[in-house]
């Protein structure tokens, strides 16, 4: 009769109904196409909450909170990887996990296409920045638990954000750490930061990955529809030089409007650090 | 305080004159010396370099402590679990290879593996290269280099009494070990 009953997990009763909630229906009726956005302005990002060295076991921690995006990261190693071959580089592993209560549908505890796709986009910001060179048959294990989830793009940035700060409270070398900002365009606005319910009303979204102590990219992702003008104002790959983002900012788009953002975001990371490290 | 603490990426003011040599936790990127890790960077010598406490993996040159696991007249495995003086987390150990050849400086083809370690020695070595996929090679071919603590076939703490020989305080029966040079003696 019951196929898919697993007696090895707590099973929920036999009938349920989803829990109604009021503040959810306002939201949906509120906001229409062509309006501006709410709450805050386009260019404005969730505020952002940090905190390194929360797992006591992990080698290095961190735990990010973005209004309802909140995930928890851990590093473990260098350990000795022992199915590869022999490597003169260091393996960078990285494993997302969605809590089954993570959203607004419960995730059955299985590993799926969302969770590695989130996986790659994360350990591609990262790769360039660990210098894994030093490393030589080593592992790096990296597990996100996304706890709360609100918006996909979202979580891969915090991801990368918390994933950059916990390598740096593991003691792991890095060239620098890693910002991450998300954008859409909804209508002909680009929003920062948006939260599932704005991505879902957007045409298209991009997320840029980079380190802006040393003024590089790496990693953008876009999906959607999105024209190239706006994705790029190429010149400004290292616009995070001071000129540069002045001469800019009145039209500042896409990747340029994430840049500018790195910058508040990396003083976030540098404080949560630095206030671990004087605790320690 | 907070102005020494350096993040990673963060480029590290220099004093003038010669540019330092670079150690650990320290890169040079287009001209600039930056950081790779969190901490105050110091001077060791005419070494720049950000100290870590952390456990780190073994590389060339470090000293190891582990128990020996494995015996085999070609070689015997240990399981490494402290490096360089920093003990390395549980569970994270990683595994050594102590060679034939590698065992002692002098009369190396003579050297029987059976009669210089046990299953369960804690060996103090040197790790000579990062060896094979699975293990690193450690050599223990040096006076200070060796078994540092055995137990014996009865179950008490041995003591060296020669550079090949303990002895067991409880039978006064000698075992033989590839034992290493007590510090300070």
């Amino acid at each position: 009769m019951q196929s898919n009953f697993d007696r090895r997990r707590i099973n929920g009763p036999e009938e349920s109904f989803p829990p109604v909630y009021d503040h959810e229906e306002e939201a949906e009726s509120s906001w229409k196409p062509g309006q501006s956005r709410q709450g805050r302005a386009a260019g404005d990002i969730r505020p952002i909450f940090l905190k390194a060295g929360l797992i006591s076991q992990a080698n290095g921690s961190a735990y990010i909170e973005t209004e309802h995006t909140k995930i928890a990261c851990a590093v473990y190693g260098p350990r000795q990887s022992k199915t590869t071959v022999y490597n003169e580089n260091g393996r960078l592993n990285v494993e997302v996990k969605f809590a089954p209560f993570s959203c607004t549908r419960r995730r059955a505890p299985i590993r799926d296409a969302e969770d590695r796709s989130l996986a790659v986009q994360i350990q591609q910001a990262l790769l360039p920045a660990v210098r894994l060179e030093l490393l030589p048959k080593s592992t790096i294990d990296i597990f996100l638990t996304v706890i709360e989830n609100d918006g996909i793009e979202g979580c891969i940035a915090s991801g990368s954000v918390a994933a950059s700060a916990a390598l740096a409270d593991a003691g792991i070398e890095m060239l620098g750490l890693v910002m991450a900002c998300s954008a859409s365009t909804v209508g002909e606005e680009i929003w920062l930061d948006p939260t599932a319910q704005e991505a879902q009303n957007a045409s298209g979204s991009l997320i840029v990955a980079g380190m802006p102590a040393l003024g590089t990219l790496t990693n953008v992702w876009q999906s959607g529809r999105l024209a190239p003008i706006r994705v790029l104002q190429v010149s400004s790959v290292h616009a995070t030089d001071d000129r540069i983002l002045r001469a800019h900012i009145n039209h500042s788009q896409g990747m340029e409007a994430c840049q500018e953002r790195f910058v508040d975001i990396h003083t976030i990371v540098a404080q949560a650090l630095l206030d671990n490290a004087h605790n320690t | 305080m907070s102005s020494d603490l350096v993040l990673p990426g963060q480029p590290i003011p220099l004093p003038r004159g010669p540019v330092p040599q670079l150690g650990s936790g320290i890169y040079s990127r287009d001209g600039n010396i930056r950081a790779s890790l969190v901490g105050i960077p110091g001077y060791e010598g005419s070494t720049l370099s950000i100290s870590r406490t952390r456990p780190h993996a073994p590389s060339s040159n470090s000293i190891v402590l582990g128990s020996i696991t494995r015996l085999s007249p070609q070689q015997a495995t240990l399981s490494i679990s402290v490096v360089d003086g920093v003990p390395l987390p549980p569970g994270e150990e990683f595994t050594g290879v102590i060679r034939v050849q590698d065992v002692r400086a002098t009369e190396k083809d003579r050297v029987k593996i059976a009669d210089c370690f046990r299953g369960g020695d804690v060996v103090k070595g040197l790790v000579i290269s990062l060896g094979d996929a699975r293990s690193y090679y450690v050599t223990t071919a040096r006076n200070d280099l060796g078994v540092i603590f055995a137990t014996s076939e009865s179950g008490a703490t041995m003591e060296p009494v020669s550079w090949q020989e303990m002895r067991c305080p409880r039978t006064g029966r000698i075992e033989k070990r590839k034992c290493a040079k007590p510090e300070g003696l």
